[in-house]
């Protein structure tokens, strides 16, 4: 009785499983090859939060006003800050089956979906509609690989503001002078600590954070041209001034909250915020965590653009890119593009996304103060890229410079830190 | 006498099954063939062939995880070159042993201990099983956070600590240090770390500790059930004290569950990822990195290098699991 028993068991097993691989393939189907025609759009990003979920429905909503009838397909993959959303697409990329355009960092991370051949070459639709004219020449460079564009624009965030609390600044009786250099920075930062607080707050459990902040300094120190050189291997890491920057990094380090490498970036901005330190290095992310927190902005926190000699603004951007193959409605993720460059669109996603218009011409009268700031040194400021957000370089590069930050801030070894990015610069470039 | 007659039957039911009187019944042997090929079809595909897959990936010059370069690398294994000599890899190895080794002991000596305790504890067993076997029970994310918190050098634990007068309590997850250091790497020998037991990997090792400590003590429970209680009546006759009974009559019983559990409990912790990844994060300098956060923060920018760690990972369980895999078999085979 028992083996029968089993042997039905085992089968009614088989039959489910293969069933469900079955439904599985027919659910998978539609995606492809839908009868819909031009009626509609998938969108793949990993804006999933609550203002970034806002932010995307801004654009959905573009969209749809411009080709009514559409139906717009939102395939956002939350999580990992976009790596499961980019692991997803890279599946459906090499099953040759993308979605009608994806969300990409520019530059960096832009070149390895050129290399491998997936993203299409725009470089028609922006002479056609004269968009590199309309913004800043280095956001414009960034779309760009090898001379074509390949990706449009949608947002600016700034990576080097220092997020300050005026009530401990006050109190040390110090002022952040955004022209006075590192070297004014650190003074300052002394000044706090000798009046009994921690001058600055760090969270850097995800390393990006004090990337992102020796980046800042050495772009200070080294200037926007040299910075830009650090990545076409025509200035090195063994320069004098990355080397400064290196110490003063160590000596900011030391300046910081002894647990920085237990809290994220988001505790590190708040601890700022509440008072327990005088400054914070964050992007302009950080903005809108502190206003969800309730803090306001002007009393509870300030900003200042990262001091150094020459006003520079660290770009992290965001865009949209469409694929080379298989793309399942050309025409509606062409009216998708000119929907993202629609000054009105760049200007209502901004608001809700808490970054600036990539756009010269967006209205940005109804932004908030921070904002306005951000966007007035956008069009003044030279723009660089961030390497700590992989846009300055590729992936492999800016993970030897992640890795490499690591090691340092065990070892605070400079040599070692000199040593394997002169190495990356020669091989991974 | 009685224990003698009273065992056999276990052994008696396996014993046939390898004299093979597979031509008695064909049919039904077939049939069993038949039902057994898809899954072996599975695991093979999806575990050996996938295995091969992951080898050759590792000797390839397959970088962005979305453009697949399948040519061999030149010269032949160049990305193991490359990976040996990293300061990160180095510190991988490192933290990984020292977690193993650690883990191990604490785990496996708790879990006997909280199974010997709830034995011969006469009430409230049940509460105490489920006490200590709950944590087994929920996600190592979920306990990561609540053990970061614990850990926090600004709350948890040192509030206490300092509540009670220490000044300067310890930085637990921050903490750079290593413990016994047997080298001093001066930066351009091939060595790039210090060797030793990082202080910083210690609240991690607690809290995986802690959490399967329970899962050991139902083995030793299962264990301890098993033993005969006439061989602990026929030691105190004989005038053996707790002591003596428990090293010459339990502990030795207890052995297989032993075995069971280093086994079970080592791929736990080589594989350990979520709870280093809630708990601290790489750490500075790479104190906490683990293996598997070194794979997940190259998959996307160097396909090569990550796959090349996940076999080398794959070689440290190898080499623990295929002894003991050899030893099972010998066993077997004897039988």
């Amino acid at each position: 009785m028992r083996a029968p028993n089993k042997l039905k068991i085992s089968l009614a097993v088989t039959a489910a499983a293969s069933l469900i691989a079955v439904t599985g393939c027919s659910a998978n189907q539609p995606a492809g090859s839908s009868a819909g025609g031009s009626d509609k759009l998938e969108i793949t990003s990993w804006w999933t939060s609550g203002s970034e979920a806002d932010a995307l429905n801004v654009l959905i909503d573009g969209v749809k006003a411009a080709k009514p009838g559409l139906s717009v397909d939102n395939a956002a993959v939350s999580g990992g800050g976009g790596s499961n959303a980019r692991q997803a697409l890279a599946a459906r990329l090499q099953a040759g089956s993308p979605p009608d355009s994806w969300q990409v960092h520019p530059a960096g991370q832009l070149k390895s979906y050129v290399d491998g051949g997936q993203v299409a070459d725009l470089t028609e639709l922006w002479t056609q509609n004269n968009w590199a004219s309309q913004m800043p020449k280095g956001v414009a460079e960034a779309q760009q690989v090898n001379g074509k564009y390949y990706t449009v624009p949608i947002g600016v965030h700034r990576g080097n503001v220092l997020w300050t609390n005026p009530a401990v600044l006050s109190k040390a009786n110090v002022k952040i002078d955004p022209a006075g250099g590192v070297d004014g920075l650190i003074s300052s930062l002394k000044q706090v600590q000798a009046a009994g607080a921690t001058p600055v707050c760090l969270g850097d459990k995800d390393i990006f954070a004090s990337s992102q902040l020796l980046e800042s300094i050495i772009m200070s120190r080294a200037g926007a041209d040299n910075w830009k050189k650090l990545f076409t291997n025509e200035y090195s890491f063994d320069a004098p001034e990355v080397k400064q920057a290196l110490q003063d990094y160590k000596t900011i380090l030391s300046l910081a909250n002894k647990d920085h490498s237990a809290i994220t970036w988001d505790e590190a901005s708040k601890k700022m915020a509440n008072g327990a330190c005088a400054v914070n290095l964050m992007g302009d992310w950080a903005y809108g965590e502190l206003v969800n927190a309730k803090k306001k902005p002007g009393t509870d926190f300030t900003w200042v653009t990262f001091p150094g000699k020459e006003d520079i603004f660290d770009y992290v951007g965001d865009g949209f890119s469409i694929p080379a193959n298989n793309i399942p409605h050309a025409e509606a993720a062409n009216a998708w593009l000119k929907t993202l460059m629609d000054p009105k669109v760049q200007t209502d996603f901004a608001a809700k996304k808490g970054s600036i218009p990539a756009v010269k011409s967006a209205d940005i009268s109804g932004l908030s103060e921070y904002q306005q700031e951000a966007a007035k040194s956008f069009a003044s400021a030279k723009v660089v890229s961030s390497l700590a957000h992989a846009q300055a370089a590729g992936a492999e590069f800016a993970q030897t410079y992640a890795d490499a930050v690591s090691t340092f801030n065990g070892s605070g070894n400079a040599d070692a830190f000199i040593a394997s990015m002169t190495q990356a610069q020669k091989t991974q470039l | 006498m009685t224990t003698s007659t009273a065992l056999p039957p276990a052994p008696v039911s396996p014993g046939p099954r390898p004299k093979k009187q597979v031509p008695h019944n064909v049919k039904t042997s077939r049939r069993a063939a038949w039902i057994f090929a898809p899954s072996l079809l599975v695991s093979f595909l999806f575990v050996y062939v996938f295995i091969g897959i992951t080898v050759y990936i590792s000797l390839s010059n397959w970088k962005i995880g979305t453009s697949p370069d399948l040519s061999l690398r030149q010269p032949f294994g160049g990305t193991y070159a490359e990976i040996v000599q990293e300061q990160r890899f180095q510190a991988d190895i490192r933290n990984v042993v020292i977690f193993t080794v650690i883990f191990l002991v604490l785990a496996i000596l708790g879990g006997l201990i909280a199974a010997l305790f709830i034995h011969h504890v006469s009430v409230g067993k049940g509460l105490f099983r489920t006490v200590f076997l709950l944590p087994y029970a929920l996600s190592f994310i979920v306990t990561g956070v609540a053990w970061r918190w614990i850990f926090s050098p600004s709350t948890g634990v040192n509030e206490i600590l300092r509540s009670m007068g220490i000044e300067n309590p310890p930085g637990w997850t921050t903490d750079p240090t290593i413990l016994g250091a047997l080298n001093d790497p001066s930066g351009t020998d091939f060595l790039k770390v210090q060797f030793g037991i990082p202080v910083a990997l210690l609240p991690i090792i607690f809290a995986a500790a802690w959490q399967l400590v329970g899962f050991a003590m139902a083995m030793y429970l299962a264990g301890l059930a098993s033993i005969p209680e006439e061989h602990l009546e026929a030691a105190s006759v004989d005038g053996a004290n707790v002591w003596q009974r428990l090293r010459h009559i339990v502990l030795p019983q207890l052995w297989p569950s032993t075995i069971t559990c280093f086994v079970l409990l080592l791929h736990v912790a080589l594989k350990i990822f979520d709870l280093v990844v809630a708990m601290s994060g790489s750490g500075p300098g790479f104190v906490t990195d683990v293996p598997g956060i070194y794979i997940y923060n190259y998959l996307t920018s160097r396909y090569d290098k990550a796959s090349a760690m996940a076999i080398i990972l794959l070689l440290l369980t190898l080499a623990v699991i295929v002894p003991y895999l050899i030893r099972g078999y010998r066993k077997e085979r004897k039988a």
